[in-house]
């Protein structure tokens, strides 16, 4: 009965990864919102901007994973004028582990952090449920990233250019779209290198999966 | 007739009338109570610090209160953390208590964002804090000068002195107390940019002693700390043999500049005095045993 459905919150069921390739790291997500079996948003964006060259992707409880970023881009900005810098990727990342650590118990939020700073250059850190802090060359996250691990496994390489690491995230988000019901819609992507930010999105028409799958080589 | 309340406060001082409390201005301006403040530390031991070519130094003189005080236990200079150093010079019981603020500020800075606190942040919140305590009624301020050492990878070596009024201003070299003057004129004839921590640290402890000349009877003692690459860029004490060592090196190179200023005096009178009694050499009977002339009037 769709009755039982009403008290299920809002959940981003989601597909969401990022990747640092050679010169930025380039964030992908589907843009499916579910409320139970309702998609309650087909195009929502799930990449939100901490700072002018801090993004982060959010999966799990919608409303949760909002309001962390919020009170991160909040405590990031006071950070930037404190140091009259641009404020280090690592600190938005252990300001959203200390809310997930520490309100572990309240709160369903995996998030992943990924930006750009003149100190360390790209970088992406990962806060699954718990509240561990990790830095990786590769992060993926959300319910749908378990049916893409075989190909990024496979496929993912260290020091990729620009187009190829856009090709391999466009591949790999649309096969957790493809089996996943709880992703779908759009892929949004967000480019982050040392002389700006660019968005994307590919439209469900543009997406690689219509016909049979042909794996990249 | 004058109440109990006027007897009490019989004060013929620059301030009188506007100085009793830090909350007033007086009509000039002025904030009396943060000026007494500064005087606090105008009499007291001086402070310096240098920014070098590889890194940041600090320094302090203190007299020996007493012989029987166990050397060491009263300190200066402290690390706040692991690589920012600050030394404080005036009231010292209120000087730690900014320390201690200051290692509480670093703490919570490093929980929060997970990066060290920088030099330049550090410098603004204790100055904030320092400021805080100028414009309550209930409290007054701190009576103290703080020279903060940090070097960190956002702004390389820094050094800020922060005064009681709160304000506080980056530099490549400060002194404050009370050989403040000739310290700053060395600082700036030594050029420290240039020189490495090790060579600075020597012309350190020769500043240090020349501001303790006028008070050559009274012993003292220095204390110097540096944050270089020979510390792995962290903050620590200056090894005591190799202070100890450049203390006597400093004694030694001052001594021998005061005889050679001695001496370039006596050359001085030495000249002048020649062009006198070479003139009258000659005339035996008109020159007396202090090489005189004796002008005899002819009558």
């Amino acid at each position: 009965m769709e009755s039982t459905d009403r008290f299920v919150p809002v959940r981003d069921g989601t597909t969401i990864m990022a990747v640092v390739y050679d010169g930025g790291v380039m964030l992908g997500a589907d843009s499916r919102t579910t409320e139970g079996s309702l998609v309650y948003n087909r195009v929502s964006d799930k990449i939100e901007p901490i700072h002018k060259r801090i993004f982060c992707l959010r999966s799990g409880n919608s409303s949760h994973t909002q309001k962390i970023a919020q009170l991160c881009r909040l405590y990031v900005s006071q950070l930037g004028s404190e140091l009259e810098q641009a404020p280090p990727v690592y600190s938005a990342a252990k300001i959203i582990q200390s809310f997930i650590y520490n309100y572990k118990s309240f709160l369903s939020a995996a998030m992943i952090c990924a930006g750009w700073d003149p100190v360390k250059g790209p970088q992406i850190y990962t806060v699954p449920l718990g509240g561990t802090l990790v830095r990786e060359k590769i992060a993926t996250g959300g319910s749908g990233s378990a049916y893409m691990s075989g190909f990024v496994d496979t496929h993912f390489k260290e020091g990729m250019t620009r187009k190829e690491c856009r090709d391999f995230m466009i591949q790999s988000i649309s096969l957790a779209m493809f089996r996943d019901s709880s992703s779908g819609g759009i892929i949004r992507l967000v480019d982050i290198t040392k002389d700006g930010v660019s968005r994307e999105y590919i439209s469900h028409d543009q997406l690689p999966l219509k016909q049979p799958l042909s794996l990249i080589h | 007739t004058q109440s109990t309340w006027d007897q009490g406060f019989v004060i013929k001082m620059a301030g009188s009338g506007y100085d009793y409390d830090v909350s007033t201005l007086s009509p000039e301006g002025k904030i009396y109570q943060v000026e007494y403040a500064m005087k606090a530390t105008e009499n007291s031991s001086t402070i310096l610090g240098m920014v070098c070519k590889d890194g940041v130094l600090l320094g302090t003189e203190k007299l020996i209160v007493s012989e029987m005080m166990v050397s060491g236990s009263d300190r200066r200079v402290y690390s706040v953390t692991k690589q920012i150093g600050m030394v404080i010079t005036g009231l010292l019981p209120d000087g730690r208590c900014l320390i201690d603020r200051a290692k509480e500020e670093s703490a919570s800075f490093q929980k929060q964002y997970g990066i060290p606190i920088t030099g330049k942040v550090l410098a603004d919140r204790i100055a904030q804090f320092m400021h805080m305590n100028t414009i309550y009624l209930w409290a007054r301020p701190y009576g103290c000068n703080i020279i903060i050492a940090a070097f960190d990878e956002f702004g390389g070596p820094t050094l800020h002195l922060i005064d009681p009024s709160g304000q506080c201003f980056g530099y490549f070299g400060c002194a404050a107390g009370k050989g403040r003057q000739i310290a700053r004129n060395e600082i700036e004839k030594l050029g420290a940019k240039n020189l490495t921590c090790k060579e600075a640290a020597f012309n350190m402890a020769k500043i240090l002693h020349k501001c303790h000349e006028e008070m050559k009877e009274k012993k003292f003692e220095l204390e110097m700390s540096w944050i270089c690459p020979e510390t792995g860029m962290t903050h620590q004490m200056l090894p005591k043999d190799m202070q100890k060592e450049m203390e006597i090196r400093a004694q030694e190179t001052l001594e021998k500049e005061a005889m050679a200023d001695v001496q370039s005096q006596i050359m001085k009178n030495i000249n002048i005095c020649l062009l006198y009694t070479s003139d009258a050499a000659d005339d035996t009977p008109c020159v007396d045993l202090g090489g005189r002339r004796i002008i005899k009037k002819k009558k």
